[in-house]
């Protein structure tokens, strides 16, 4: 019975026109594809990161850690010396930078003899022992930073320390496994002197007796570290890198997740369509005895079939889409977050299960609202003829629509978990179920709103729109959908790059701007050679910067302190404040100007008062004000260069900005400062108009995988189109062969449905315009502002916008028309002699 | 003056056997023929013929001295839009369309302006008695209440050729009787040519005069 | 006598002529050895350590051996390198437990540079140390501690003898070349108390012991490959010590030795007076090394055959000084009778020792 049912319910259909369940196949496919992509991009990036951080950190049990310019080394044997303290092994850890514009490499300088046992990986094998490490010209290197810099045991690399060139051989490099990232390995005592590093650690890691208390170890370590410095479980060092790139790779995800709600959509349309279309099968099958559960199960079933399917060729094609991602632009796609890592494709079984189970269960929600209706309909009513499609949809969507975009509203209000904006992407869900809910009646006001002496073929054709409201309905909503999300991205996007573009102009006001080391942390200048530089002739005037690390919160990233000359007008000119700073009381501590992230993370305000571990003893500082900073992700603090020397007797220098007396070129002032060095080969000199350039660039690198997610997201939309306009098609034969014989020429046909499809997309973009820039506003004020800590200024792509609603407009028609003319190729004017 | 001469017309299957053969029909202004035959005796595809939708094999059909087999799709379509009107068994309204707008229909494809359309329409809806449903839409009517709204659309742009394909085929003896008298009628105070195409010798007996179409040969009754 | 084999330091190494490198003290004929100075540490040296192994006795339990060994190793380093890391000194410390019952040794190993106190070597008197393991000279009396979670051993051991300074007054040639040689005195027959843990298990134990120190800047011969050594506490309160220098093709190529009888005279032997004879050879099964592991010994009058306490006594010491060798608490029987207990050390068998 059930299988004669199926043969008549599924089967049949299924082999008589098998492109449209291939379309519902492929809908979910392309969902689940993307989906999975970006979550394999993402979690393959994320083990790797853990992994690297993991092996880095070997099998240390706590990890003490200082700011990145380090704390005093005297601190290791206070620790080493404490009860319950196994084994204390000291290392410094920095980038040091490169003569040349080579990338920086990190060095990590250990006591080879107490990180034996707290790094197996660099004592696997014998690579270890067959070499000198304490050769303070020697320097052993991963695989990775051997392919990356394409050197081989014995070449020599040269790095900067100041604008000295340190000149280390490569004693050996390590066997693949042993480090993932790129990193050297030297002696503490080399790496200390080669890179003017005395008296200075980064990192001491410790093994605790087995029998001790960890916690109280670690609470009795802490009560030993001076401010800035802190104790850490290997697990919670791991976090706090991850944390770095968390809110990125959500969000990724989110998108991911967008997207495959779009695709989900266009399975909910095709299944309407597609149940609306056998409703008399169906009524028939009811009639001759089929109980309404088992049609129910039927149409279900089916469903289930599509979303396995879909979900078996997303799977495939998204792990295919994830090894091309990383084979061309890495793990972060291209934004630069994980440098030279190379990843594996990371794929656990779990995961296969879970995308395809969401497949199929997002097939199944899809398909379950119209089956529902299909088959609680009494079976003599669905055997009349008659469209149901027809039907003028009921108040209580609208009503459900509104309540959604109510609590999409509310949601906002909600607090936010940690630095995940989940309200805020439960509203944007929210508001698009919402719209998609509100848009039929909407959309009926908007056609009845439009003069009804339209030119004959279109007069039909928006006559037959308004009448069926079910059908437009669904391609308007695929068009809203996969609109409002783009029009939401631009937004986003163009708000984003226009504050970027803003924002450079205002922290890079000088000419030139010069690094000691084009990355890395090793390169300064002293003040002999800031002294030389500030006698050219050629420059007009010159400020220096110093930067350099603050642990701050435990938690946390180092933030970056910036030193440096407040420049004309004080900072309150040139820092690019989010709000006009108050006014300070008389005799207040100095002033620290605070990045967004700081304000947020810290919770500070302008007038509060901020304890900075500078010098001997941590200084209060009062927040003078908040500054807007795209550059440093981790924050960043920048205080008067005249406070900084004062405090810890710190002359040298990171980088300076340089105005050119008139007529000066940059490469004149360039070659002078080289020359004024000496060894200048190293300095990092640019023109700021390609600083500007460049940084734009890597912006749109950084963005160019949400392009690929608008493709997806329009294509889906107007799939939706083509889908809706190919199920009527079908329907509507008879209605075409008459109006053939009536003296239509299939080209007005044609035309007639181009009409109807760009109509119908015009009112879906119309509305996904304003529900895209909705959020749009809530990606910039909400998601943005909490998952990266930093504002941006709206700005509209006036000339994008239309352009794009041009296009998606004309693409609708095209696809409304093909899809139709093909599915009435055969000849229409025998259609006016069916019955049915 | 319709005029159909030495008309032939074979379908491309493996016997081939011919559709229609050498058909020779003379109709003038104000003529109402009914044509029957079995099911595939070439009833339809002689009105698709007539409406220039399909062409014969060979032979001629003349509307007014014009050759419609020498014309293309486009001119037989345009043709047909201004010279002809259309009843079908199924009726064929648009469901999203008002009775009057559905009446109006070939008016306005015919490019007669909105208004007047409306107006022409309704006297057209008034003449076959249906003036007090003009509102409604035609999932709301019977049978007989559609093919006459249907006759409407058909007559309502005044045409010189009225084809009526089996259009009782849908309806009850009484409104069948009812359509028929009306179909005559107004065709008569059009002064059109009307075929009707049935395989109901009782339909038959309301034209003029009656063919049988037997094996693609067309002789009268 | 022993280990001086720490590549892993580079210790051995040619060294790169280009940079001012570490200038160590010669070992010389002349040189008279004084105490208390000269059971300190000897910094201008290269390598120098102080090495105890005896046999220890605990109720209901085979009689076991022991060793403990501090090195003190100076890498040739470039100089000017201000930084306190700096590895002017490495100290090397290992120990082993030789117990029949368990099959091979139990050992453990450790290493760090000197500096922060955290290890380190003092002059003036035997104290060196790494961490918490030590080794100190406490008045007449010698005191070690090894504490790792494996085993642990924390021992009082007082000498009974006076030091016994080997070659011609504490100059011990190595060698047909008059520089492979170094400063090296023995304290036979110490008499130890103290307790032994291995794992969880603490036992008091007592026993005897030898301590060897010796102190060097050129060690070995090019073309030595290892060596064979053996320090014998013989029953009637005489002791013996000999050796010999295998070249890389196996064979001799030096030997010496010094035999202290029960009276307490002293002879040193000329390199022809002492023949080490293999008896039975042991293949590890862990790194293949193939070890003589029984000797018939011939030195100037005394004769005697050696017998380990079990066969398996390698101790892999990669991790810290690059060398597995064999280290074996051994029995010395003269016609079937127990005449001494004592230790052999066998070096060089898996690979030539890179001095």
């Amino acid at each position: 019975m059930i299988r004669a049912a199926w043969q008549a319910l599924v089967g049949g259909p299924l082999r008589s026109s098998p492109g449209r369940t291939l379309l519902a196949v492929l809908a979910i496919a392309c969902g689940i594809a993307l989906g999975f992509s970006v979550h394999l991009v993402n979690a393959s990036a994320a083990a790797e990161f853990r992994r690297a951080a993991l092996q880095l950190a070997g099998e240390a049990d706590l990890v003490i850690r200082g700011p990145r310019q380090g704390f005093d080394e005297m601190l290791y044997p206070r620790i080493a010396g404490l009860p319950g303290i196994a084994i204390a092994s000291p290392a410094l850890e920095f980038q040091a930078s490169r003569t040349a514009a080579a990338p920086a490499l990190k060095i990590i300088g250990i006591d080879a003899l107490r990180a034996r046992e707290l790094q197996p990986a660099l004592f696997a094998g014998e690579a270890l022992p067959a070499i000198d490490l304490f050769d303070p010209d020697n320097i052993l290197l991963s695989a990775a930073a051997a392919r990356a810099f394409g050197v081989s045991t014995g070449d020599r690399l040269d790095f900067l320390a100041g604008t000295e060139t340190v000149r280390l051989r490569v004693a050996a490099i390590l066997p693949d496994g042993a480090y993932r990232q790129p990193l050297g390995i030297m002696d503490i005592a080399a790496a200390q002197w080669r890179f003017g590093m005395t008296g200075t650690l980064h990192r001491i890691d410790v093994r605790v007796e087995p029998q001790a208390d960890m916690l109280s170890v670690q609470r009795s370590l802490q009560t030993l570290l001076p401010a800035g410095v802190h104790v850490l479980s290997p697990d919670a060092e791991n976090r706090r890198s991850a944390a770095l790139t968390r809110a990125y790779r959500t969000n990724l995800d989110m998108l991911a997740l967008i997207a495959l709600f779009t695709g989900a959509f266009v399975v909910y349309s095709t299944q309407t369509l597609a149940i609306l279309r056998r409703r008399m099968q169906i009524s028939l099958l009811r009639a001759l005895g089929v109980s309404r559960p088992a049609v129910l199960g039927l149409l279900l079933g089916e469903g289930a079939a599509i979303g396995a399917a879909g979900g078996l060729i997303g799977i495939a094609a998204g792990g295919l889409l994830a090894h091309q991602l990383l084979a061309a632009s890495g793990v972060d796609l291209g934004a630069g977050y994980f440098r030279q890592m190379q990843a594996n494709l990371h794929v656990e079984p779990v995961t296969l299960v879970f995308f395809l189970l969401l497949g199929v269960v997002f097939a199944v929600i899809g398909t379950l609202a119209p089956a529902l209706e299909i088959s609680g309909l009494p079976p003599a009513q669905g055997l009349r003829a008659g469209d149901p499609a027809g039907q003028t949809p009921g108040s209580r969507p609208l009503r459900y629509g509104l309540a959604a975009i109510a609590g999409a509203a509310l949601l906002l209000w909600l607090p936010h978990p940690g630095e995940l904006p989940l309200p805020g992407y439960a509203a944007i869900a929210l508001l698009l179920l919402g719209s998609v809910l509100v848009l039929p009646p909407v959309a009926i006001g908007l056609l009845r709103a439009l003069p009804l002496q339209l030119p004959m073929p279109h007069a039909l054709g928006l006559a037959r729109l308004i009448a069926t409201p079910r059908h437009v309905a669904i391609s308007m909503s695929s068009i809203l959908v996969s609109f409002s999300l783009v029009v939401a991205m631009l937004l986003m996007i163009h708000s984003f790059r226009t504050s970027l573009d803003t924002w450079l102009h205002q922290v890079l006001p000088a000419d030139i701007h010069v690094r000691a080391a084009s990355s890395g942390e090793t390169g300064y200048l002293t003040p002999a050679v800031q002294q030389r530089i500030t006698e050219l002739p050629g420059l007009q005037r010159v400020e220096f910067l110093r930067s350099v690390n603050l642990l701050l919160h435990p938690q946390r990233p180092a933030m970056t302190l910036i030193a440096r000359d407040p420049g004309d007008g004080g900072f309150a000119r040139t820092l690019p404040l989010v709000d006009t700073p108050p006014a300070l009381p008389e005799g207040s501590p100095p002033a620290a100007w605070i990045s967004e992230l700081v304000a947020d993370v810290l919770q500070l305000r302008p007038g509060d008062r901020l304890l900075l571990p500078l010098g001997e003893q941590p200084q209060a500082w009062i927040v003078a004000g908040i500054w807007r900073d795209y550059a440093r992700q981790n924050g960043a603090i920048v205080i008067d260069r005249a406070d900084y020397i004062r405090l810890t007797g710190d002359l040298r220098i990171n980088d300076l900005a340089a105005w050119l007396a008139p007529g000066v070129t940059v490469e004149a002032a360039a070659d002078g400062i080289r020359h004024a060095i000496g060894n200048g080969s190293a300095l990092d000199i640019a023109d700021t108009r390609d600083i500007r350039r460049l940084s734009l660039a890597i912006f749109d690198r950084t963005f160019a995988v949400t392009w690929a997610l608008q493709i997806a997201a329009l294509a889906i939309g107007l799939l939706g189109v083509g889908l809706a306009f190919s199920a009527q098609a079908l329907a509507r034969r008879q209605e075409f062969g008459m109006l053939r014989h009536l003296g239509m020429t299939r080209r007005e046909i044609a035309v007639m449905l181009a009409g109807e499809g760009a109509l119908s997309s015009a009112v879906g973009a119309l509305c996904g315009m304003a529900c895209g820039g909705v959020i749009g506003l809530l990606l910039i004020r909400v998601i943005n502002r909490q998952s990266f800590h930093w504002s941006m200024d709206l700005a509209v792509p006036w000339l994008l916008l239309p352009l794009l609603f041009c296009s998606i407009v004309l693409c609708a028609a095209l696809a409304a028309r093909c899809t139709a003319v093909l599915a009435t190729r055969s000849e229409m004017t025998r259609a006016v002699r069916e019955d049915w | 003056m319709l005029s159909l001469s030495h008309l032939h017309k074979a379908y491309r299957e493996p016997d081939a056997r011919p559709v229609l053969q050498d058909v020779n029909l003379e109709l003038h202004p104000g003529e109402y023929i009914a044509i029957v035959g079995e099911s595939g005796s070439g009833k339809s595809t002689l009105l698709n013929l007539v409406a220039g939708l399909e062409l014969p094999d060979s032979g001629k059909i003349l509307l007014d001295n014009r050759d419609l087999t020498t014309l293309d799709d486009g001119a037989r379509t345009r043709l047909r839009r201004s010279r002809m009107g259309f009843v079908f068994q199924a009726f064929l309204l648009l469901p999203h369309l008002t009775v009057l707008d559905n009446a109006a229909l070939s008016l306005k494809l015919n490019g007669v302006a909105h208004r007047e359309a409306q107006q022409r329409a309704h006297a057209m809806l008034e003449a076959v008695g249906l003036s007090g449903l003009v509102h409604r839409f035609p999932g709301t009517l019977s049978g007989g209440e559609s093919q006459r709204v249907a006759i409407a659309r058909a007559l309502a742009h005044r045409p010189q050729v009225v084809l009526a394909d089996e259009p009782t085929g849908n309806l009850d003896p009484g409104s069948a009787g009812q359509v028929l008298a009306l179909l005559r009628e107004q065709i008569r105070s059009c002064n059109s040519i009307g075929i009707l195409v049935t395989h109901s010798m009782a339909a038959a007996a309301s034209a003029d005069r009656c063919y049988r179409l037997d094996g693609g040969v067309l002789r009268p009754e | 006598m022993l280990l001086a084999t720490l590549p892993a330091l580079g210790l051995g190494r040619a060294q790169a002529a280009e940079t001012p490198a570490t200038a160590f003290a010669a070992v010389r004929p002349d040189y008279r050895i004084s105490f208390p100075h000269d059971h300190g540490s000897h910094p201008e040296y290269r390598v120098e350590w102080w090495y105890v192994t005896g046999w220890l006795r605990s109720a209901g339990h085979p009689d076991r051996g022991f060793q403990i060994t501090f090195f003190r190793a100076r890498p040739r380093l470039t100089a000017g390198n201000p930084s306190r890391f700096n590895p002017e000194h490495v100290i090397i410390a290992h120990a082993a437990i030789a117990d029949s019952r368990h099959g091979r040794l139990l050992h453990v190993q450790r290493a760090a540079r000197q500096g922060f106190g955290l290890a380190g070597s003092e002059t003036g008197n035997t104290r060196v140390w790494l961490d918490q393991w030590q080794l100190v000279r406490d008045g007449p009396r010698y005191r070690s501690v090894i504490a790792a979670p494996e085993m642990g051993l924390n021992l009082v051991m007082t000498p009974g003898q006076p030091p016994l300074l080997q070659g011609v007054q504490g100059y011990s040639r190595k060698g047909p070349g008059a520089e492979s040689a170094s400063h090296y005195y023995s304290i036979p027959h110490l008499r130890v108390a103290g307790e032994l843990r291995a794992g969880g298990n603490v036992q008091a134990v007592t026993g005897e012991a030898w301590l060897d120190h010796e102190w060097s800047s050129s060690y070995l011969e090019p073309d030595a490959a290892g060596w064979d050594w053996m320090g014998i506490n013989l029953a009637d309160g005489g002791a013996v010590m000999a050796f010999r220098i295998r070249d890389r093709r196996g064979c001799t190529l030096w030997t010496g030795g010094a035999w202290r009888d029960a009276a307490g005279r002293t002879r040193n032997f000329r390199p022809e007076e002492v023949q080490l004879v293999p008896l039975r050879r042991w293949r590890s099964p862990r790194t293949g090394a193939d070890y003589p592991v029984a000797f018939t010994v011939t030195a100037g009058p005394v004769e005697f055959s050696l017998e380990p306490l079990m066969d398996d006594q390698e101790n892999d010491t990669r991790a810290t000084t690059g060398a597995v060798y064999w280290e074996g608490a051994m029995r010395a029987y003269r016609q079937g009778r127990e005449i001494g207990r004592g230790y052999l050390e066998l070096t060089g068998y898996l690979r030539p020792l890179a001095i």
